[in-house]
């Protein structure tokens, strides 16, 4: 893609993201703020794309969709409200999480702008696909491994407590009558 | 990529899915009416706008346009004939499962933003469908990718200049197949949209132009996974004596009219089912599938 190209997709997309991501926080709706994540991160996916780094982009793209959906309904199996319409707030403890934003942010900034940053990390016609494969296969085999399984781990537990009372399920009632006939 | 393709893409689009619709009256048994066609759509799209009482607009009105964006970047992906496809990626069969991964939050913004009970469940039901299904798809693809030792759409049609696909892994059409259907929203997998049973689920409260946008994206949307289809399992362009574009559309429109047919004869299967045979058969079918494929490749493509 020209330089020119890049640019007309690289700075929309870039603004569009961070605008969705803010409103993430602005909802009280489970289902918008998580749709809304979905929407900021397939637009990093979009940003991956147009600065060329094809295979991760297309992928990053492709696994957000599944993984957002999965969240929303955390979200809403989590949440007392939600569809947001008792006017839940998103936003906890304002002011210390906004400072720590800030300074976190201001942080970021200033390793991303003093870091010595390499011109090139593969050389040009070495394709992607091939260094990303040696890496997830290589040294980074064992921290993938730990990850996929702790989220595994975090997702069945998390079902157990969403479970209808929790992961001790209901206790059994004492009054003869069966727990279906006492929901219906 | 010239600044004419997305023009032609959308022709294609609006094309095809003129041509499915003409197939699902054939298969239904009816005689084929572009005029019928037509007057449903002006019929629609002189329809007011109804809205539900209590809904999300944005979701709601959202859930359209995202459905008709999927269905479209699908269909850019596939490979037509050797000059002409839409993005011709290195990896453009995943980004073909991208765009697909997609249908999933359209139909889940559908039938939340509609707020009604049978909507909801809907999108409730194609999420739990494609958790289950889009794992294969993505797995199936790896499977056919290996041969030709390239996610390029175009690669993987070259290497079956001799011998298509579906001969070679049968077993993977039998994986790919379910799961295309179901994104697609086909009966016997449209347990989300369900007429009869669920009033028509996540897309039942559409009225208008957006219902008019919803049913040409479903349209696309099948168009898109049987152009994929022909071009990953039936040799793609490859044929005798007819010019390539001719090959890719009979071969298309044969596997769109054979999965409309199974869909007409198929009662809706049940979602406990659906889930027991994406998570239990079809998943541990797919890891199959990649070492077979993979021997495959070995002993017979080097």
């Amino acid at each position: 893609m020209s330089q020119l190209g890049t640019a007309l997709v690289f700075w929309p997309a870039a603004i569009l993201m961070l605008v969705w991501g803010l409103y993430v926080f602005r909802t009280a709706s489970m289902a918008r703020a998580g749709l809304l994540l979905l929407g900021a991160l397939g637009l990093e996916g979009l940003l991956f794309l147009a600065l060329a780094s094809e295979f991760l982009g297309v992928l990053m793209v492709l696994m957000m969709s599944g993984e957002m959906i999965i969240m929303v309904f955390f979200m809403v199996m989590f949440m007392p409200d939600p569809g947001g319409l008792m006017g839940m707030d998103m936003v906890h403890d304002k002011r210390r999480s906004a400072a720590l934003a800030a300074g976190l942010g201001v942080a970021l900034a200033v390793v991303a702008v003093i870091t010595d940053w390499p011109g090139a990390v593969v050389s040009p016609d070495a394709p992607d696909v091939r260094a990303i494969g040696y890496e997830v296969m290589g040294r980074s085999m064992f921290s993938f491994l730990f990850a996929a399984i702790t989220i595994l781990f975090a997702m069945v537990g998390g079902i157990l407590l969403a479970k209808e009372g929790g992961r001790l399920g209901l206790p059994e009632p004492t009054d003869g009558t069966s727990r279906r006939d006492e929901r219906t | 990529m010239s600044a004419a393709t997305p023009f032609a893409i959308l022709l294609v689009a609006l094309a095809g899915a003129g041509a499915i619709a003409l197939l699902e009256q054939a298969v239904a048994g009816l005689r084929p009416a572009p005029a019928a066609i037509g007057a449903s759509i002006a019929r629609r799209l002189r329809e007011p706008l109804t809205l539900p009482s209590s809904y999300d607009a944005w979701l709601y009105h959202g859930a359209p346009l995202l459905l008709a964006l999927a269905a479209v970047a699908a269909l850019a992906t596939v490979p037509w004939a050797p000059g002409f496809r839409g993005i011709d990626l290195a990896s453009g069969t995943i980004l073909f499962a991208a765009a697909l991964a997609y249908v999933t939050p359209a139909v889940f913004m559908a039938g939340w933003g509609a707020g009604r009970p049978l909507a909801v469940v809907g999108g409730f039901r194609f999420v739990a469908l494609m958790l289950g299904f889009a794992m294969p798809l993505a797995m199936v693809i790896t499977a056919v990718a290996a041969p030709a030792e390239s996610l390029r759409p175009t690669d993987i049609v070259a290497v079956q200049s001799s011998v298509p696909m579906a001969l070679v892994q049968p077993y993977s059409l039998a994986l790919w197949l379910p799961a295309v259907m179901a994104v697609a929203l086909l009966p016997p997998f449209d347990t989300a949209t369900a007429p009869d049973e669920l009033g028509g689920g996540a897309f039942a409260r559409y009225t208008g132009p957006e219902a008019a946008i919803v049913a040409l994206a479903r349209r696309i949307l099948v168009l898109a996974v049987s152009g994929m289809t022909a071009a990953l399992f039936l040799g793609g362009w490859h044929g005798p004596l007819l010019p390539d574009a001719v090959w890719m559309a009979v071969k298309t429109l044969a596997v769109a009219a054979g999965l409309l047919w199974v869909g007409r004869r198929l009662p809706r299967f049940e979602t406990d089912r659906l889930l027991i045979l994406a998570w239990k058969v079809a998943i541990p079918g797919a890891i199959a599938a990649i070492v077979l494929a993979a021997l495959t490749t070995l002993l017979f493509y080097r």
